[in-house]
């Protein structure tokens, strides 16, 4: 009885050890660090993230926990400097301890993930009687290219909706691209993603879905014709 | 260009642009893969990396650490804060590229690269001065880039603390700088010929 009543008591414990799970920058202007926490001790447990700057002893606690959500801190424009690495360190406490996270060291022009890209849009087109889809987007409206900030490329994918694998194509710097030897009367799906010379692939953007016309039939009718 | 129009210098500065970005690109590209099998060699915990100390001799160059800060500067300060930095590069990459070829932990591959870099560099000011000479005869900028005059003049006092430096943290800080000129470079472009690809 005594021990269990012992145990009861070791419910209670100082936090887990939290860890720093990513920073991204969508932009090079701003960037997001995320942390998973550790168990909570059985208790009330709040946490903190910390960062110094490089060639600099003056320690700053986060200065935005909520725009990024739960579990994260957001550095605006005044907080981001790029080729200056940040430490960042994450610190759980409860009523009973405290825990820090592995330190990690990140430097904003590294850790580039856009959005992807916007305003995606396919069209059938044609040449000399045979059908090609034009594809044409518009890069991620925060990623700002036209200053040279930021250089994009991008790389689609497509597939006939019944098919199991993507045919991929690097588009490079362009923000079109055609696609030839098109199935006739096939149904296309296509998505585009960019990354920046030194970053991180974007999620894909939602797909296009696009149908070829039925350009044999057409063809061999006119010959019976 | 023949006739020698006005679109047609607009043109061909653009086109000087692109070359020297490319360039530049190449550049840090190659002291990024260097940097990553330095990486993977000396360092195999990462934690140790945090604690290499990261005193770039070039630090004592001022240099627009956002993209607003950038957008605000001069063109002439821009030009000259790219100069600064490849003059100051040219002998700690010559003497890096010696240390490679010393080392025999490394394989001439490595040791090709690092003198590929060294050279590249001397290219790269090379081309980033033909093309501040020819925006200063557009009078697109004026003629006050010292560095253009006498480039020696114009390397901080104290230049030649990267004796100092370790070879990685000589790379580190290259890599960094050669992305900054990259990026100082495309910005620069942007404002000059915004109709040629920005």
């Amino acid at each position: 009885l005594f021990f269990t009543a012992h145990s009861t008591g070791n419910l209670h414990s100082p936090p887990g050890k939290p860890a720093l799970t990513s920073c991204r920058s969508p932009e090079k202007e701003t960037f997001t660090c995320w942390w998973k926490p550790g168990s909570d001790g059985g208790m009330p447990t709040s946490h903190a993230l910390y960062y110094r700057k490089e060639s600099s002893e003056t320690v700053y606690e986060c200065p935005d926990y909520h725009t990024a959500g739960e579990n994260s801190c957001f550095f605006n424009k005044k907080d981001t400097s790029i080729w200056v690495n940040y430490n960042i360190t994450v610190v759980a406490t409860n009523a009973l301890g405290r825990a820090f996270s592995d330190p990690v060291e990140i430097d904003v022009v590294y850790i580039v993930k856009p959005n992807p890209p916007e305003k995606v849009t396919v069209t059938v087109m044609e040449d000399k009687g045979w059908p090609f889809l034009r594809v044409s987007w518009e890069p991620p409206h925060k990623a700002d290219t036209r200053s040279g900030w930021i250089t994009l490329i991008y790389e689609l994918r497509v597939k006939l909706e019944e098919d199991n694998d993507w045919e991929m194509h690097l588009a490079g710097q362009q923000k079109m691209f055609n696609i030839f030897s098109l199935r006739s009367g096939g149904k296309y799906l296509v998505e585009v993603r960019c990354k920046p010379d030194h970053g991180f692939w974007s999620e894909w953007s939602s797909t296009s879905y696009i149908k070829v016309p039925d350009y044999f039939h057409r063809e061999k009718s006119a010959w019976i014709l | 260009c023949a006739n020698a129009q006005a679109g047609c210098h607009v043109l061909s500065l653009a086109n000087l642009f692109d070359r020297v970005i490319q360039h530049s690109a190449r550049t840090h590209g190659i002291s990024n893969d260097l940097h990553y099998e330095f990486e993977q060699y000396f360092l195999p915990s990462k934690n140790h990396i945090a604690r290499v100390s990261r005193n770039c001799h070039t630090s004592s160059i001022l240099t627009p650490n956002g993209k607003e800060n950038a957008q605000r500067m001069a063109r002439e300060e821009l030009t000259e804060v790219i100069l600064k930095l490849l003059v100051a590069w040219r002998d700690p990459l010559w003497h890096f590229h010696q240390s490679m070829a010393h080392h025999h932990d490394f394989n001439n591959f490595s040791s090709n690269k690092a003198l590929e870099m060294s050279d590249m560099v001397h290219e790269l000011r090379k081309g980033v001065e033909k093309v501040a000479e020819k925006m200063q005869v557009l009078g697109i900028i004026s003629n006050t880039v010292s560095s253009l005059a006498s480039p020696e003049a114009s390397l901080p006092s104290d230049s030649a603390e990267w004796r100092l430096m370790k070879d990685y943290d000589l790379l580190y800080c290259f890599r960094r700088d050669s992305n900054k000129v990259q990026n100082y470079l495309k910005i620069l472009k942007c404002r000059i010929v915004p109709e040629h690809g920005c």
